[in-house]
């Protein structure tokens, strides 16, 4: 099967082709700037160009990963929509600050899913009115708790359909996710509703490209959690959409890694920023509750990545000049060499053109080029541009060059265990985590980003770690975006107390048969079988790869006597990669 | 986004693994819907609540004011030192100013364990607020004042027993009569030994009590105190079986009272202790006081059945408060005019005799404890304790103590105390427990 992953990012288009684990083809076109489609087919003609066989028997797969959703919240530019919630007791929503606006509703259920209160029909038109006369043309309806009891969304959207909007199609929080926090359901079907419309009508286009060009067979479209959804699921998904960028990259080296089933720390050195992501036993983590987005807090699944102000263009300070002391320097070395006792400070701020490519400014990839670390731009502009600096310091351009490149070093060494040390800080709450930690830190170092050749070799060194420097770190977004694969999750809740079984991404409340003979091991059943359902009706072909990640079981006990018990299962379609052979054939 | 008034750190360890036995009130289940609640009102996302992972408590922590037969690890569970450690890390985010306020929303609780541990009692082994006082006054200097408000239903006997001759700590605990419940102590004339008599000060409510009674104690008697007190730091141990819906309890108090307690009394640290009804009452007393300790609106946290179940407070009761609350402002007032010796007696020792009952492990403890009465200092205690457990166990043994601040008298008394001591054939165990120079001695003859 040939695969094509096009990133169409903010200043660039990557694609690339593969085929049976190889890079058969890649291509880079600027980004026309509100042109996705010109774009993306720009760098697809380009990249079909470039492959010289194109004996293309089989329909092409194609992976696009886009800004679409991410620059529409961003910019502010999705539509005006409403938030019709029923926060029930707890909370109070008018202290939330969302950024949106909210239109409270009457009628709650509490943490098990029974209902407390009823849902108020008139009140809820009364809502839809206000809201539309409030200029909201798109609608999200949010319950707390609704992922442990859908009922009063699916009454409020049925209600909504049959008697009062002109919106067709209206956002539910639980089919969003069935993880618990209110105000990020909120958030994430705000955004979900806000960016429905803009969604459909790039769907419409692609669909138009895919008559024109025969050549593409099925598109899927790359999430935050690195892995792809359908096409037509981002109608009713569009959020999932978002940051999909910084995800294929961290795909894309997942997919080149030389280390695929080890612990591993990933560097994305760019000119700016580095981005620093974990992998443990190859899979990457998850942030922890959902992704952040423009101050939003969400539900939508993302993988974790530090961004940290370090790159090859951030500025250069001089934080301290140490006074020397000239009398203990000369008698304990006998010479005037003056040490170099300047401390210096790395970004976060970019500095701007490097002076080794004509600028004005002195940047961690001049002490590389000027060193010979780098083969890029004018080494003797680099040097020049060093040596006026360093001058007033006493000291020469190398020495500057080489402070400059440990100090890099140093300051990014630091972020990496600031980063584990996060992360193996996260709460957990069982005695057996507290006690036996899992073990997360990295066997090896992975670089991709133009100025990953002269900083992973000396990071890794100094981490004691192996280390793997991507060699087509250019379109390692786009090759991403092609290794990705689809991914769904969903979330079963049994109680066997109330006989109630709920799946809330797939809408399903139901009764548990026999509540009795209901254990673990029939939860988990359930939970397999939903999930393979669910991945279908996604339109997934690898729904027989289930696994179960997180699951909870608790005895109820009430008055000294076991009442029932309650599951918590989340079962996934197994994410992960092709891996890809970074070698170019 | 939502930002919060007081920076507050949060440690929750609801230690989803780890039950006394699968029935017992104390068991896995017991916060899950605390964590249900709290997650899903987004509580973590709130700019300025911050959630923190506990620590480990060592023996070292726990022998500062324990004395557990034969040992700490011979007792306690990981679990325990969990709940311990999740309490010290609540007072090193304070101290360290890292917040303003924490809440260690742990288990297993603390506050019927006391100095001499043999077993459980009221569902405790160790006494988490203890262990933290410990490790503050070792941390953060001898010298704070410490003030502990206890507003468990149930009299805090662990924590009194453990600060009950110590000068440095205020204990007040406000707990149904206990004629009426467990432990059955906490009454008004329990007020500290010959060092530090009035500052141990018990509130025996009565049956009923509701949100009007208790925030009546804390407005005209904790508060009081407490102004009059000026403590460094304020510990609320928040037992959550004042509820009306409390199984083992007979008390009337809401999830709305105790997060306007949690405002009227800003603690700086809060620690989880007793409360049993994991459903109906734990989910919003937490979020409750959760969210009145980051000050924010906490008027929408209600419980679902609220209105029907609450009925106001009768006059009754709210008569026999008033008198308390009456009588008690009196006795702190005039504490210092006491003669002791008309209360110890006026000899160079006061010496007590008690029988102390181990509920959850079905222990009983017969102690005799002998305090010096020192001019200098708090003065050196010998505690000899007999324990038969249900399983026809016997174990006897002797614990000498130096508190804070000793004088050279009876620091040399204390250890020639120790060495006879562990000449005595019938002691199993002698220990010495030294607080002041973290020293920790224990033979077995």
């Amino acid at each position: 099967m040939v695969i094509v992953g096009i990133d169409v990012g903010g200043t660039n288009t990557d694609a690339a082709l593969i085929s049976e684990g190889r890079i058969l083809a890649t291509a880079k076109v600027p980004t026309c700037h509100d042109q996705l489609l010109e774009s993306t087919t720009l760098a697809f003609e380009k990249l079909l160009n470039a492959y010289d066989r194109p004996d293309l028997s089989d329909p092409i797969e194609l992976h696009l990963s886009t800004t679409l959703s991410t620059n529409a919240i961003i910019e502010g530019q999705g539509d005006p929509t409403a938030v019709l919630a029923a926060p029930g007791p707890g909370m109070n929503v008018a202290e939330l600050n969302p950024g949106f606006p909210i239109y409270v509703l009457s009628g709650s259920m509490d943490h098990r899913g029974r209902e407390v209160a009823p849902i108020n029909q008139e009140e809820v038109l009364d809502a839809v009115s206000q809201a539309e006369a409030g200029g909201a043309t798109a609608l999200a309806v949010v319950g707390k708790f609704s992922h442990r009891n859908p009922g009063h969304e699916l009454e409020i959207e049925k209600l909504i359909l049959k008697r009062a909007s002109k919106t067709g199609r209206i956002t539910l929080g639980h089919r969003l996710s069935g993880r618990p926090n209110f105000p990020r359901r909120m958030a994430t079907s705000y955004l979900n509703a806000s960016i429905a419309r803009h969604q459909a009508v790039f769907v419409d286009m692609i669909r138009k490209f895919m008559v024109r060009d025969r050549s593409v067979g099925r598109v899927f479209l790359l999430k935050a959690d690195g892995g792809t959804m359908q096409l037509e699921d981002s109608l009713i998904r569009p959020v999932e959409t978002i940051l999909s960028g910084p995800a294929a990259s961290i795909m894309g080296a997942e997919a080149l890694s030389a280390y695929p089933d080890s612990n591993t720390v990933i560097l994305d050195i760019g000119g700016t920023t580095t981005d620093i992501s974990v992998q443990i036993k190859g899979d990457t983590v998850f942030q922890r509750q959902g992704a952040e987005i423009a101050g939003y807090k969400t539900l939508v699944p993302a993988l974790f990545s530090r961004s940290i102000g370090l790159g090859g263009d951030s500025e250069i300070k001089v934080v301290r000049r140490l006074e020397s002391n000239k009398e203990t320097d000369a008698s304990l070395s006998g010479n005037n060499t003056l040490d170099l006792d300047i401390e210096l400070e790395i970004g976060p701020r970019r500095a701007g053109t490097p002076a080794a490519f004509g600028g004005d400014c002195i940047t961690p990839t001049d002490a590389a080029v000027a060193l010979g670390l780098a083969k890029v731009g004018s080494a003797s502009q680099a040097t020049r541009a060093l040596a006026d600096f360093a001058e007033i310091y006493g000291i020469g351009a190398k020495e500057l060059a080489t402070k400059i490149i440990d100090t890099f070093i140093k300051q990014l060494v630091v972020a990496i265990e600031e980063t584990y040390e996060y992360l193996e800080s996260r709460p957990v709450y069982t005695v057996s985590e507290i006690l036996t930690p899992p073990d997360i830190r990295p066997q090896a170092l992975i670089g991709l980003g133009a100025p990953a050749g002269v900083f992973i070799p000396p990071i890794a060194e100094s981490l004691g770690l192996k280390y793997q420097v991507l060699p087509c770190y250019e379109s390692a977004n786009a090759i991403g975006a092609a290794a990705s694969r689809p991914t769904a999750q969903i979330t079963l809740h049994a109680d066997t107390a109330l006989g109630v079984m709920t799946v809330p991404e797939a809408d399903y409340v139901g009764k548990i048969e026999r509540p009795v003979l209901f254990g673990i091991n029939q939860a988990r059943r359930e939970a397999m079988a939903w999930a393979t359902k669910f991945g279908k009706k996604l339109g997934l072909d690898e729904a027989d790869n289930i696994q179960i990640v997180e699951e909870e079981s608790f005895n109820m006990v009430r008055g000294f006597h076991t009442v029932g018990r309650t599951f918590m299962i989340r079962a996934q379609v197994r994410p992960g990669v092709r891996r890809i052979c970074s070698s170019p054939d | 986004m939502q930002t919060s008034k007081h920076k507050v750190g949060l440690i929750f360890f609801p230690a989803f693994d780890w039950a006394i036995t699968p029935d017992h009130p104390e068991r896995e289940e017991r916060l899950l819907y605390t964590r249900d609640q709290i997650m899903e009102e987004g509580l973590l996302d709130v700019a300025g609540i911050e959630e923190y992972r506990p620590e480990i408590a060592e023996d070292s922590h726990i022998n500062r004011i324990h004395v557990c037969v034969p040992d700490a690890s011979g007792v306690i569970t990981e679990s325990h030192r969990i709940a311990a450690g999740g309490t010290m890390v609540a007072a090193d985010l304070v101290l360290t100013g890292k917040v303003d306020r924490a809440f260690a929303l742990l288990r297993p609780p603390g506050h019927h364990a006391m100095r001499i541990v043999h077993g459980s009692r009221g569902f405790c082994l160790v006494n988490n607020e203890a262990i933290m006082v410990e490790h503050i006054r070792h941390t953060y200097g001898p010298d704070i004042r410490i003030a502990i408000v206890d507003t468990d239903a149930h009299h805090a006997d662990g924590t009194q027993d453990i600060f009950y001759n110590d000068p440095g700590v205020l204990h007040i605990s406000l707990h149904q009569d206990g004629r009426t419940l467990y432990p059955g102590t906490g009454f008004v004339e329990e007020r500290g030994g010959p060092a530090s008599y009035g500052m141990t000060v018990n509130v025996p409510l009565p049956p009923g009590t509701g949100d009007d009674g208790i925030l009546y104690v804390l407005e005209n008697l904790v508060l009081p105190i407490l102004e009059d007190y000026e403590p460094d730091i304020v510990i609320n141990a928040a037992g959550q079986d004042n509820h009306y819906t409390d199984p083992l309890t007979n008390m009337n108090f809401t999830a709305g009272g105790y997060a306007r307690l949690t405002e009227l009394l800003a603690p700086d640290i809060v620690v989880l202790e007793g409360g049993y009804s994991i459903e109906g009452a734990l989910p919003y007393i937490n979020a409750g006081i959760l969210l009145a300790l980051a000050g924010l609106d906490y008027s929408a946290v209600k419980e679902p059945d609220r209105s029907a179940r609450v009925t106001p407070q009768s006059d009754r009761v709210t008569q026999n408060i008033r008198g308390l609350v009456d009588t008690l402002r009196k006795m702190w007032n005039t504490r210092k005019n006491i003669d002791p010796d008309r209360v110890f007696g006026p000899g160079p020792v006061y010496e007590r005799e008690r029988r102390i009952y181990y509920d959850t492990d079905g222990i009983s403890e017969q102690q005799f404890e002998r305090i010096a009465r020192c001019e200098s200092c708090s003065g050196w205690r010998l505690v000899v304790s007999g324990a038969v457990h249900d399983i026809g166990k016997v174990s006897r043994i002797a614990a000498i103590i130096i508190p804070w601040h000793a004088c050279r008298t009876c620091r040399s008394a204390a250890e020639a105390e120790f060495e006879n001591a562990c000449k005595e054939p019938q002691l199993d165990h002698v220990y010495l427990q030294d607080t002041e120079r973290d020293r920790f001695l224990t033979t077995s003859t």
